[in-house]
């Protein structure tokens, strides 16, 4: 940056340090609190490990959830659906891991808990647009609600199974880790519904399969957010 | 003189020289930043502390290789903030009085209301990033580290903030 009038300004007006008893003072208390519970620790391990862990928890229980619900959508699905739908699955469940990674570590770089829901909320309604047909609007919420349920019923305990791993670092932005963790846990549901539903209908997927991801994500953040 | 990446290392492995050292060196750095903020002066050393409790328990999130102080700013700043939070919520809850009560001395200072007038004026994430960059001395990168942002955006918000202060500053040495 190029030096400034500005600069010196604000070095003149900042200058000032705060003054040695202030700051000793500060510095016995802190010292007496911390040195009295110090204990090593082991560092957290490599962010890259923490995203695997968070992906193979999500992989886990959305694969889980849609065979024991029955695996009839898969079946229903053809060989370039299913490598399309379950490769985008694979990256926006990888975008919303390293969020939640990112949320776990203070200073590890830019937020992406929004980019990775807004990922998956215009990612998959296209995708599904351009895989399926038919726009037909009967029976569009009779049929939509349970799947909706459904979908909540595995994303809600996905979420509550994450936050254990969420808590092995240190949350700064609990609304931000909120809103990644709801994101990942609504992949985990949108993931069992592709398994387990077989309406292929565009409008129901794009509507009420993607609305998993959306619900949980920003239930999550309104949690979040209430309690803190 | 150890750099404080070692001294940190140090702090995990539960060394008490290097933690003790650690603080000492932390300590001044984070209590200017807390001064410096107006609506942090009075509580700075409150928050000094919370921070500190922060960082300890935080303490296994740090990686060797890391940046230090964007990761100790980091927890700085959502203390700061948490803090504000809590205010705000107790200050919705206060009941009025009819007068005013006296404000403490040590709540203003000679240089401070130059200074904080003009950073009153410009948005809260342009403060913060002037108050990272010119204050605690970090570098775009470590700012934008420390606010969990991009260096485009830090450079921004920067960008923006200089305009705003240098028309200021021309405004008030037009007046003077």
């Amino acid at each position: 940056m190029k030096p400034d009038p500005i600069d010196d300004f604000l070095a003149k007006a900042a200058a000032p340090p705060p003054d040695a008893a202030t700051v000793r003072a500060g510095v016995e208390r802190a010292q007496s609190a911390v040195l009295g519970d110090l204990r090593p620790v082991r560092p957290l391990g490599s962010p890259v490990r923490s995203a695997l862990l968070f992906l193979a928890a999500f992989a886990a229980i959305a694969v889980l959830a849609g065979l024991i619900l029955g695996p009839h959508g898969f079946h229903v699905l053809s060989a370039l659906q299913r490598v399309l739908i379950f490769s985008a699955l694979c990256v926006a469940a990888a975008v919303a891991a390293l969020a939640c990674t990112r949320a776990m570590r203070p200073a590890s770089g830019a937020s992406l808990s929004f980019p990775s829901l807004l990922l998956a909320a215009v990612g998959f309604p296209v995708l599904f647009a351009f895989l399926f047909a038919g726009y037909n609007t009967l029976h569009f919420v009779h049929e939509g609600i349970p799947c909706l349920v459904a979908g909540l019923c595995v994303s809600i305990p996905t979420c509550l199974l994450l936050l254990p791993l969420l808590r092995r670092g240190f949350v700064l932005d609990r609304r931000q880790a909120a809103l990644a963790c709801g994101t990942l846990a609504g992949l985990a549901g949108l993931a069992m519904l592709e398994i387990h539903c077989p309406n292929l209908r565009a409008i129901h997927v794009m509507v009420w399969h993607v609305a998993v991801v959306l619900v949980s994500a920003v239930l999550a953040w309104a949690i979040a957010r209430l309690a803190w | 003189m150890p750099d404080l990446e070692s001294l940190m290392c140090g702090y995990q492995q539960a060394d008490e020289a290097a933690a003790q050292l650690f603080i000492e060196r932390v300590s001044p750095l984070l209590l200017r930043y807390f001064l410096v903020q107006p609506n942090n002066r009075r509580f700075a050393d409150d928050l000094l502390q919370d921070t500190w409790m922060r960082i300890h328990k935080a303490r296994h999130t740090w990686r060797r290789g890391e940046p230090v102080l964007p990761w100790i700013f980091a927890i700085a700043r959502y203390t700061s903030l948490d803090s504000w939070r809590k205010s705000r919520r107790l200050e919705s809850r206060e009941i009025q009085v009819e007068e005013l009560p006296e404000r403490s001395a040590s709540t203003s200072s000679s240089r401070a209301p130059d200074l904080d007038a003009m950073l009153a004026v410009l948005p809260a994430s342009q403060r913060e990033v002037i108050l990272l960059l010119k204050v605690s001395g970090l570098s775009i990168e470590e700012v934008a580290r420390a606010t969990a942002s991009t260096a485009g955006s830090v450079r921004q918000k920067a960008h923006r903030a200089y305009r705003t202060l240098r028309a200021l500053l021309r405004g008030k040495n037009v007046e003077a």
